[in-house]
């Protein structure tokens, strides 16, 4: 806020107002002259479609990104002088890279197939700039979504290390997992910041990552669940059980390794299909009683706080995790 | 869960998302001061009236109806009076009711005074709204009372009807009188009236009123746990007792999610760091007192600040969202 206010005390000592010579009277020819329908219209069609769980938050998203689409337009079409003229304006340049590539990331959720790839590839290619590329892959005035950015993709060598490894930390720490929990994952994930990451990799690490989130949140929400709010941290031998029941869930539906997952071969799908039910079946609510039912009467001693809890469920997570190599 | 909530229709989505509120008030925002924020670009000043409030900064110096117009508003206000004046408590001082109004239009130009006298009247647990309070014991009770406004209002009613020696079932409806005379002639309860009014109601009658009450409010109501929890501790209860054991209960708090627990309520890193920065000052400078047990003793405090201010710094980035309102209020005149 204290941009406003900097900006604010600037512009009322200079005192020319941009733009109209003429003031219009009413509310509404100045409403419409800014043009603010439009602009409000297509924000809140965009936040229905996201349908996101923070509204205000995706609109001051989308505000920012559309306010740098347009303040930085010029700063993009001259691209190779900032360029040159020094660390600090490359970083700050990079840092709106990575700010709107994580706005594209975050539009859709992973389970919305088409277009959450759409926006992964949308992403690759802004953050794939190396140089002298351009406006990579986005329309100017906000994104329209899915361009095909295989021309402009191919001209670069592949997302910097240090930039993908950047994006996937944002993604987890957005995602509401705490930075330690997820920095066992992102080992298993990283590249070296010199490396060049290629599409497949990049796409193969957002999608864990958001998968990862939604399954710390799951994990978070179960011992809620399982914890009395009250009664402070929750038996070891509950939450045991209860991870053992995640454990066996994972494993079943890993069968056909469950990371590689838009190979479009119908038998596979099949197959899959049956494990996810199956693996569903082993966490159904009637299962997950019985299990928690035997564990209340035999069981180790002591508690588990949900630090440890969620810690845990990660493990379980990550150890399925394919190396980057 | 976003997958799971496109079962939601648009309508209902954009309803309980309030944006059409904020959006309208943006716009008058806008047009009110116009020259000003057209300068620098429409995008942008959507872009920061959004940011302001998804990090809650936008409720300062509002007018009291957009502060209580969206439960969000609501929790940025405590908040922000949290912030604004947790030194108060440092201090130890206490201070009365109208000295708190007072702080609170600092704020809030037109805060109404109705609201302060119910917290007040929560923390003194009787009329006697001279007597004076502490900063924690206050601000509890305010975020109660604000932010669970409506909710308080229809329980207190239906307190003075059960008071009053009416029947559970006739008070279901607080707005309805005509009912209420009509079937007053109930079997009243077995206790006597005088008992009733000094120590309050059968805690079991108000919780079938509190279940019913919850099921109108929907989700602006104190968790039902916490309440029925709260009663089952005794037979019978008064009001302002029973709000109390409400404003202090953890669980709600953290629900409103707008200030920490009472332990941390009076933690505030900044101030710290700008005291360490002093007294590393005063202990640096060449011109200070000599003497070795003196600034042995100030920089003895530095060190110990030091770790502290590393707790506090995680603590703070647990609890804030935002470090940089504590400018606003001076600089925003």
């Amino acid at each position: 806020m204290s941009d406003k206010e900097k900006r604010r005390s600037a512009a009322i000592p200079s005192g020319m107002p941009a733009g109209k010579a003429v003031k219009p009277d009413s509310d509404r020819e100045f409403l419409a002259q800014a043009g603010v329908g439009d602009l409000l219209l297509g924000a809140i069609l965009k936040m229905v479609e996201a349908r996101s769980d923070d509204p205000v938050g995706f609109l001051a998203d989308h505000f920012c990104n559309l306010a740098s689409v347009t303040d930085g337009g010029t700063a993009e079409c001259g691209d190779e002088e900032p360029q040159n003229s020094g660390p600090n304006s490359a970083g700050a340049l990079e840092q709106q890279r990575l700010n709107r590539a994580l706005w594209h990331l975050r539009l859709a959720h992973h389970s919305q197939r088409s277009a959450f790839s759409n926006n992964v590839r949308v992403a690759y290619d802004l953050l794939d700039v190396t140089g002298c590329q351009g406006q990579a892959g986005e329309a100017p005035g906000g994104s329209d979504g899915p361009c095909s950015g295989g021309p402009m993709g191919a001209g670069g060598g592949g997302v910097r290390g240090g930039l993908y490894t950047q994006t996937l930390q944002c993604l987890c720490s957005e995602g509401g997992v705490p930075a330690s929990t997820s920095a066992p994952l992102l080992q298993r994930l990283c590249c070296q910041d010199h490396e060049a990451v290629p599409y497949d990799v990049f796409r193969y690490s957002v999608l864990t990552c958001a998968v990862f989130s939604d399954y710390i949140r799951q994990a978070q929400r179960l011992y809620a669940e399982v914890c009395c709010s009250d009664e402070g941290p929750v038996s070891r031998a509950l939450c045991l059980t209860v991870l053992g029941t995640l454990k066996e869930a994972l494993e079943t539906s890993q069968g056909c390794d469950a990371n590689r997952s838009l190979n479009t071969n119908t038998k596979s799908n099949n197959t899959k299909a049956r494990r996810y039910l199956q693996a569903s079946a082993r966490i159904s609510p009637h299962n997950l009683a019985q299990a928690m039912v035997g564990a209340q009467t035999r069981g180790p001693g002591g508690n588990m706080d949900a630090k440890e809890f969620e810690n845990a469920a990660a493990e379980l997570f990550i150890a399925r995790v394919k190396l980057v190599s | 869960m976003s997958r799971l909530s496109a079962a939601v229709p648009a309508e209902q989505y954009l309803a309980d998302s309030q944006v059409l509120f904020y959006l309208n008030d943006a716009v008058t925002q806008l047009l009110e001061h116009r020259e000003e924020y057209t300068q620098f670009g429409l995008v942008r000043y959507f872009a920061e009236y959004f940011s302001s409030v998804k990090n809650s900064n936008h409720v300062l110096f509002r007018e009291f109806s957009y502060i209580r117009a969206t439960q969000h508003n609501r929790a940025s206000f405590i908040r922000v009076f949290w912030r604004s004046f947790r030194q108060i408590g440092r201090s130890g001082e206490l201070l009365s009711l109208l000295e708190y109004r007072s702080l609170l239009q600092l704020l809030c130009p037109d805060f109404p005074l109705e609201l302060v006298q119910s917290a007040a009247r929560m923390v003194l647990m009787d009329d006697a709204t001279d007597c004076l309070m502490s900063f924690s014991d206050f601000i509890y009770a305010f975020q109660l009372q604000l932010y669970y406004q409506e909710f308080l209002e229809s329980l207190l009613l239906v307190y003075q009807d059960l008071l009053a020696g009416k029947s559970p079932n006739t008070v279901i409806v607080p707005t309805s009188t005509s009912v209420e005379q009509l079937q007053s002639a109930v079997a009243e309860e077995e206790n006597e009236k005088e008992e009733r009014q000094q120590d309050g109601v059968e805690t079991s009658t108000l919780s079938q009123c509190v279940e019913v009450l919850c099921d109108r409010f929907k989700s602006s109501h104190p968790s039902r746990s916490c309440m029925k929890e709260i009663l089952e501790q005794t037979d019978k209860v008064s009001y302002s007792s029973f709000l109390l054991s409400l404003s202090k209960h953890e669980s709600i708090n953290q629900s409103i999610g707008a200030l920490p627990s009472k332990a941390e309520v009076l933690i505030d890193p900044e101030m710290d760091q700008e005291l360490d920065k002093l007294i590393a000052q005063i202990s640096v400078s060449p011109s200070s007192n000599s003497s070795g047990s003196a600034v042995g003793g100030l920089k003895e405090a530095q060190r110990r600040a030091s770790p502290r201010r590393n707790i506090h710094h995680r603590r703070r980035m647990e609890v804030e969202s935002d470090g940089s309102t504590e400018e606003t209020d001076s600089s925003e005149n």
